[in-house]
């Protein structure tokens, strides 16, 4: 029954062309003017030595140029590093936090879910100021007196290489998920009770309804808060910056910090260009590798 | 019933459970939560410079002199928290409209050339912005000529590409047989997608509004690119202005947060029912 | 085709929709689009027939002291009456974003006409063509009214790019009773300076520790975390035989026995326990907030300002109500002089921040430049400058500015306005010859190697030596085995 039901679909949704384009014309217009034009302009530049007041054509030289820079590598490791610690990590705790809101009552969840999103509106200042206090080296500072509680001596957090990357990533998973939790929480209630329903009458346990269920049904999400995790922890350098300013020794060095620097303190556009154009494609192919595991969107 | 079994033996298993439960969220919740409460105390001190900050946990003193400062600080202050809202309400409703309407046509219309170009939005999003900043200042401001004004802080995220992916996401679990049997009764796209669609989304587009809304209202670079006098900078841009060649009124930093966080807060409990009854295919149908 | 049309309605409708969005954000800035100035519409035009046609100057600035922002629509009106043919346009910037905006606006080939940056940018800007220079349409009196020094710090080769608006001295500060205590005399370093030696045993001196060994006041504390480690370093290299990144014969100085000796001493202090080993990450507010709470006897980097900033604590402490620094004692701020190493010269830091004139795409015409020329010395003289140097707790660097009207007046101590402009006096004028090519390789050096490795230095990861073998090889690698210092 399915194939032909398949095979009917595609004949009707094929008469629909029209109304598909009419759908994204707005999209693809604000696309093409804000996005596309300025992505191209950065691949011309990328091939230029770029100079407001005239160009010159280089070719390839800075693609080369990056792909020499040892520290560029070393850049895109420490990402890498930074990356895969905090975005699978947030992103169960995101998922662990949205489904032990569920089983209250409806008023204890107003509360939990306004107290998970509130962070999210905080500044960027503000927290960054927070968290220099938190991480203050002096015997005095917070996370110091955490871990001399349990009988550590006091840690130089930011200032050292062994733990300032683990700063940064503690940083991450402590900071507020509220985005992904609120993502999350609509994305359960898309659940239908009547599945839930079924699955009682089979006798399912929590965790058989949270793996054959919740799991499944959330895939999509999970998908795209990983694609989307992923493209914003490859470009983040605003943490690090503000935090470690990279230090020391380059331990903390993104690839952001990088390119902010080619284009803005030495004025080489066109490598930032270059090496934006490598980290996209680096994200490209991690992005394709999780739509080919994750992407197969879900029937009923 | 639903994910959780309340039907316990009896209620103290339940209460213990529930207390677990409670206890880890309240505990994780003031580990995230700390930055904000760090932002309300601190907005109660004195309009001092940060320099001169207490780093202390609790208030020694509760003052609204920063308050006070806040707003006589600048004769635009009120402007300011004017034209986020502004600013952010027109692309919280565009993202809203189009993005629902663009992630939908995504998800579950078949048209030539759907996956490549949903390819290409995707791609485009992981080139950092920091060189496609200075091309999109030139088409804004030296080609379209908008510095300064609502479009120039409006346009370029009229509907953006995370919002459509989001929509999409959502869309791809709603069941295709609705949709075929609309078409069969006749339905053109534009009725399905009002009628069937829309009500089924209300839950995404709530919270698409919610995060746009942030994310436009905090948005701080590309207004403070285009803007170029203090009437038209929004709260992010003028927030700024607290700091100092060497000094910064932190104090008085924190009490525009806090307020500007104001808004954001009525929206989230405005569109707070969405988020405790979701709309399913089941209560559609039913 | 009757689909196609549809879809074509359709995309019309939604276009509509669009723009009517686009245009639902009203209020349009209504004001004339001459901000523009690649294009300066005004001057191109002549379109008038008076003598003296109508012109905008566009200025991007900071809110560089507490009321400047505040002045910027009297400073616009005040310029606009005594040139009725100019009008002044201010933009303002929050201060530490507003260089990203002006490097995007200048990358989009539409800067401002004028803008606030520090002297050392010049040659960043130099390199890529953008910069007017002032040296045919500012007179000769006006190039009068500025100090050498601070005028100099705007100049590359013969060119005038732009007019020094004040010139602050890098310092450290003590706390005077602290000082005391540890049996320093401080009129006599104010007075004479002190050498490397001597600092180090004073601070040795100023150190307290509790009865379980601990420390609980360290003698000498510097902003160091992030990106403020450079400041550390390049502040101490002044008086350490290294003033410049190059010599008079364009060679790297950071390879000689001197920088190596410098490095050895930051190891030092920390080693001694004069420093605090975390120092790597005490940032600017910590290293105050340990000043004022007694957990150091000399801070810094140290501003002529905090002078005021301790004063207006004391006071809060004396008011006792609770808006005093958490844990502050009455400290009271004294201007000390950075010691000098190496047996060099003490040269303090001097920091020099002014107005730059800019160009865009277009070249701007003679009458457009000469009006920069009226506006830039505006802005950097008379009362506009007297009053915002006043509120930093500076000097003035013109005559005209000397000699105005201030609206406010701040207590100053005696002692610290001395050593202030002992200071001064001492500071030296920038270099105006080094080739921008080697000053941008200088930055890109700093930048990736030294603040780095200083940063792993601070933390106990490398020794001076290792971070003085890595600067070398970074320096050999740019500028050749011949382009570097060897001693």
């Amino acid at each position: 029954m399915n194939q032909t039901l398949t095979k009917r679909r595609k004949l009707r949704l094929e008469s629909d062309s029209g109304w598909g384009y009419a759908f994204i014309a707005v999209a693809l217009i604000a696309f093409c003017l804000f996005t596309a034009y300025p992505v191209i302009n950065a691949f011309m530049i990328s091939l230029q030595e770029y100079r407001p007041l005239g160009s010159t054509y280089v070719g390839l030289e800075n693609f080369k140029n990056s792909f020499t820079d040892e520290l560029f590598w070393k850049a895109i490791k420490n990402t890498a590093v930074y990356t895969l610690l905090t975005v699978p990590i947030n992103i169960l705790i995101s998922f662990l936090i949205a489904i032990l809101i569920i089983p209250f009552k409806k008023r204890t969840q107003t509360v939990f879910k306004a107290i998970y999103y509130l962070p999210a509106v905080a500044s960027g200042v503000a927290m960054a100021v927070v968290w220099l206090w938190i991480f203050d080296p002096l015997k005095s500072g917070i996370a110091n007196q955490i871990v001399m509680f349990f009988g550590m001596e006091n840690q130089n957090w930011l200032g050292s290489s062994a733990t300032a990357m683990f700063s940064l990533v503690l940083m991450s998973w402590l900071s507020s998920h509220g985005t992904a939790i609120i993502i999350y929480l609509a994305a359960l209630l898309g659940i239908d009770n009547s599945y839930y329903e079924a699955a009682e009458i089979d006798g399912a346990t929590f965790l058989q309804k949270l793996w054959f269920i919740v799991i499944p049904f959330l895939k999509p999400t999970t998908l795209f808060l990983l694609v989307t995790g992923i493209i914003g922890s490859f470009q983040v350098f605003q943490n690090a910056y503000l935090m470690t300013g990279g230090g020391p020794d380059h331990a903390t060095t993104m690839v952001g910090l990088l390119i902010f620097n080619n284009a803005f303190t030495y004025f080489e556009f066109g490598e930032a260009a270059a090496q934006s154009l490598v980290l996209a494609a680096i994200i490209a192919i991690v992005s394709f590798i999780q739509f080919k595991f994750l992407g197969k969107d879900i029937e009923y | 019933m639903a994910l959780y079994n309340n039907n316990f033996k009896s209620k103290w298993a339940l209460f213990v459970r529930n207390g677990l439960i409670i206890a880890f969220l309240v505990l994780f919740a003031l580990a995230t939560i700390f930055p904000i409460y760090f932002m309300l105390i601190s907005s109660f001190g004195d309009p001092v410079e940060a320099g001169a900050m207490s780093y202390s946990l609790i208030p020694n003193k509760i003052s609204f002199e920063s308050y006070k400062f806040f707003f006589n600080f600048s004769p635009y202050s009120w402007d300011w928290l004017l034209n986020s809202l502004i600013v952010a309400a027109c692309i919280t409703v565009s993202n809203v409209i189009f993005a629902t309407l663009a992630g939908y046509a995504f998800a579950k219309m078949k048209f030539k050339g759907k996956n490549i170009l949903f390819a290409i939005l995707l791609g485009s999003m992981m080139i950092p912005g920091q060189v496609t900043q200075v091309p999109l200042y030139i088409l804004i401001v030296n080609i379209f000529e908008l510095q300064n004004t609502y479009p120039a802080l409006i346009m370029p995220s009229i509907v953006t590409v995370y919002n459509i992916f989001l929509v999409k996401q959502f869309m791809s679990s709603i069941p295709g047989e609705i949709l075929e049997a609309a078409k069969i009764e006749g339905c053109s796209q534009p009725k399905i997608f009002w009628h069937i669609i829309a009500p089924l989304s209300k839950t995404v587009m709530a919270v698409l509004a919610i995060l746009t809304f942030m994310a436009a209202w905090n948005d701080f670079f590309w207004p403070f690119l285009v803007t170029n006098t203090m009437d038209m900078q929004t709260i992010q841009v003028g927030l700024k202005n607290f700091r100092f060649a060497n000094t910064t009124y932190f104090a008085p930093m924190m009490a525009g947060a806090t307020i500007s966080a104001v808004p954001m807060f009525i929206l989230f409990f405005s569109l707070q029912k969405y988020f405790l009854e979701g709309v399913t295919v089941g209560a559609v149908k039913g | 085709m009757k689909k196609g049309l549809r879809g074509f309605t359709m995309l019309l409708t939604v276009i509509m929709l669009v723009s009517l969005l686009a245009a639902c954000g009203g209020k349009n800035n209504n004001t004339p689009n001459a901000t523009n100035n690649a294009g300066n519409a005004t001057n191109s035009g002549g379109n008038s027939s008076e003598s003296l046609e109508k012109d905008t100057i566009t200025a991007l600035l900071p809110p560089a002291s507490a009321n400047f922002q505040a002045r910027f629509p009297e400073m616009e009106k005040e310029f606009n009456e005594m040139y009725p043919h100019l009008t002044l346009k201010i933009e303002p910037a929050s201060w530490e974003d507003m260089t990203q905006k002006l490097d995007t606006q200048v990358n989009a080939g539409s800067p401002p006409d004028i803008a606030w940056v520090g002297s050392t940018a010049i040659s960043k800007y130099a390199a890529l063509d953008v910069l007017l220079d002032l040296n045919q349409v500012l007179s000769d009196e006006v190039k009068a009214d500025y100090d050498e020094v601070p005028m100099k710090f705007f100049q590359l080769g013969d060119a005038q790019y732009g007019l020094p608006a004040y010139l602050a001295i890098h310092s450290i500060g003590g706390n005077k009773q602290f000082l005391e205590e540890a049996g320093i005399d401080y009129k006599a370093v104010q007075e004479n300076g002190w050498t490397y030696d001597e600092f180090r045993e004073a601070i040795k001196a100023g150190v307290v520790k509790d009865d379980k060994g601990n420390t609980s006041r360290y003698g000498f504390v510097f902003a160091t975390s992030g990106v403020t480690s450079k400041d550390y370093l390049s502040i101490m290299a002044k008086s350490a035989g290294l003033p410049e990144y190059f010599d008079e014969d364009y060679k790297f100085t950071y390879t000689s026995k001197n920088f190596l000796g410098l490095l050895e001493a930051i190891r030092q202090m920390i080693d001694d326990g004069s420093m605090p080993k975390e120092l790597s990450s005490i940032d600017a507010g910590k290293r105050w907030n340990m000043f004022l709470t007694g957990q150091t006897m000399i801070t810094g980097k140290g501003l002529a300002s905090f002078e005021n900033s301790a004063r207006l604590n004391n006071e809060k402490i004396k008011a006792n109500d609770g808006s005093a620094v958490a844990d502050s004692i009455e400290a009271e701020y004294i201007a000390l002089p950075v010691p000098s190493f190496n047996g060099a010269d003490y040269i303090p830091t001097a920091v020099v921040d002014g107005f730059i004139a800019l160009r865009g795409k277009k070249e701007p015409s003679e009458a457009h430049l000469h009006n920069i020329g009226l506006a830039i010395h505006y802005l950097s003289s008379g009362s506009v400058a007297a009053n915002f140097t006043n509120e930093l707790f500076l000097s003035p660097v013109s005559e005209s500015a000397r000699n105005a009207e201030v609206l406010e007046v701040y207590p100053r101590s005696e002692e610290n306005l001395k050593a202030d402009e002992i200071m001064m006096s001492k500071a030296v004028a920038a270099r105006t010859d080094i080739p921008t090519e080697l000053a941008a390789e200088a930055i890109k050096i700093e930048t990736e190697v030294i603040v780095p490795k200083l940063q792993a230095l601070l933390a106990d990861e490398i020794s001076p030596q290792e971070m003085y073998d890595a600067v070398k090889a970074a320096a050999i690698k740019s500028f050749g085995e011949d382009g570097v210092v060897v001693d």
